[in-house]
């Protein structure tokens, strides 16, 4: 207690133009802790198994006290943290929050992106709806698609050959007891090292900052507003808009009509459309996922390819590819949203 | 007994020791939890076999599912009277298709893509055409196989 509490007084943050986007790390925080709670009491209830699941969601939202806001707050907490790590991710990018000594930041960071999307692909199946269960077709057959060890990840996503009660109980295994915990160990790493870092200040705002505002009681304040503004944006949208649930998997129906992915598997939907079948005498698909696993990779090895703000010099070729990174999400999926 | 010489020390030797004990551990545990973590991935079936008179009757110009293994199969009977029973899974990212009667195509929804009566690939991502099944008729059986595998039933 004497060390946290000496942590907090001794703590400051800087302040200049962009300061605002410190608030997103945070947030994410908070929507994270929402998301732990909120499913905990879901998992009080919620069956993993191919026969019950469905109907154990139905009697939640239809029987249980407070069942359908609990299951709503759930579902929009998740958008929310996921659409809030976005913005964080994106802003540490173009801030260059992740140069030289702050890398394992930007490392810890892209893990727990990665570990929430799996967050968000588990979560959904677990409804053992039609369209979960085709989206988790797509995603572990595209998985799949991976020379070499496609293969491997996908038997492992799958729990078997194919998609079945198998996969619902891996992934209800991942999405309450593997993740959490990686979530936990990873999350933890990452904001010590943030503490020990200190906030990175851009480059172009070093000369230009303000003093440094004291994090307690000033910042930790304001973080608190944030959060409240947050949780009555995630507490409106739950009561307003309950997100529903389809028709219980069957193995053997056709896949839904207008059948989408999540609003963050979207962007790699539209990729996915513009590769076609053949390519080169190839699998197009297989090109498709060779290409969009290279940029993945590329983006996550970042803070090493950008020499020169490492050395703290400006470096514009890496914010052309950071806004080229940017604009390709937002594009791609406003075209797979609208279309 | 004391050695006068020795080609390492003991703090080497029991540190060599202790590192291939560990190593020895941990990779016996990591092996183990791999095995148990993977599945058995098991495998398509070669045939399966169904009643007759469940699918011969089906009108023109329809398909009716069958369980082939997990998966979906179609036992479709033309409009012009031919039957096929093909593998009901897209060959691009395996979703089941659906027919469309008024077109006379296959149609997956999740990435749009269209097979003709044929199976063929015609429109959109899919990479190859559908599986087609044969299709063989022993006494009120009706046996669909993979192209080209000997069926054998059990004698019973």
């Amino acid at each position: 207690m004497e060390t946290l509490g000496a942590l907090a007084r001794s703590k400051t943050v800087p302040s200049h133009r962009f300061d605002v986007w410190y608030f997103a790390g945070g947030l994410t925080l908070f929507l994270f802790v929402f998301q732990f709670i909120t499913g905990m009491a879901l998992a009080l209830y919620y069956v993993p198994h191919a026969e019950h699941a469905h109907k154990s969601i139905v009697d939640i939202v239809t029987k249980l006290n407070m069942g359908w806001l609990f299951r709503s707050l759930h579902h929009w907490g998740a958008q929310l943290a996921i659409l809030v790590l976005f913005a964080h991710v994106f802003s540490t990018l173009l801030l260059k929050a992740y140069r030289k000594p702050r890398e394992l930041v930007w490392l810890t960071g892209f893990v727990m992106l990665a570990i929430s999307i799996f967050f968000g692909l588990s979560g959904y199946f677990l409804l053992w709806d039609e369209r979960a269960f085709a989206a988790v077709r797509v995603a572990t057959g595209g998985a799949g698609n991976l020379p070499l060890v496609g293969w491997v990840i996908k038997g492992f996503l799958r729990g078997g050959l194919d998609v079945t009660g198998e996969t619902l109980t891996r992934f209800y295994a991942f999405h309450v007891a593997i993740l959490p915990l990686v979530t936990i160990a990873v999350a933890g790493l990452h904001i010590l090292l943030v503490q020990i870092h200190g906030m990175s200040v851009p480059l172009s705002q070093e000369r230009k900052q303000g003093g440094p505002e004291p994090f307690f009681p000033n910042l930790f304040y304001k973080d608190l507003i944030v959060w409240l503004v947050c949780l009555g944006v995630v507490v409106t949208l739950a009561v307003l808009l309950p997100p529903e649930i389809g028709r219980k998997a069957d193995p053997l129906a056709p896949a839904p009509e207008n059948i989408k992915p999540e609003w963050y598997f979207l962007f790699l939907f539209q990729t996915l459309k513009l590769f076609p079948g053949e390519m080169l005498g190839m699998n197009g698909e297989t090109i498709a996922i060779v290409i969009i696993s290279a940029a993945i990779l590329f983006f996550f090895l970042i803070p090493f390819f950008d020499r020169r703000s490492a050395m703290g010099q400006r470096s514009p070729l890496f914010t052309w590819i950071g806004t080229f990174y940017l604009v390709y999400f937002t594009v791609m999926t406003v075209i797979g949203f609208l279309t | 007994m004391k050695l006068d010489h020795s080609a390492v020390t003991r703090r080497t030797f029991l540190n060599t020791l202790l590192t291939g004990w560990a190593a020895a551990v941990a990779s016996g545990t990591l092996w183990a939890l791999i095995k148990f973590a993977f599945p058995t991935l098991g495998k398509e079936p070669d045939f399966v076999v169904l009643k007759r008179a469940d699918f011969e009757g089906i009108p023109l110009n329809s398909v009716k599912p069958f369980a082939w293994g997990g998966k979906l199969g179609l036992y479709f009977k033309k409009q012009n009277g031919t039957v096929e029973a093909l593998k009901g899974v897209c060959t691009h990212m395996e979703c089941n298709i659906t027919y469309k009667p008024d077109e006379k195509k296959f149609y997956c929804a999740c990435h749009k893509g269209w097979f003709d009566e044929n199976g063929r690939n015609i429109e959109g991502p899919p990479p190859k055409p559908l599986e087609i099944f044969d299709i063989i008729v022993e006494g009120d059986k009706l046996i669909i196989a993979k192209k080209g595998v000997k069926v054998e039933l059990p004698k019973a």
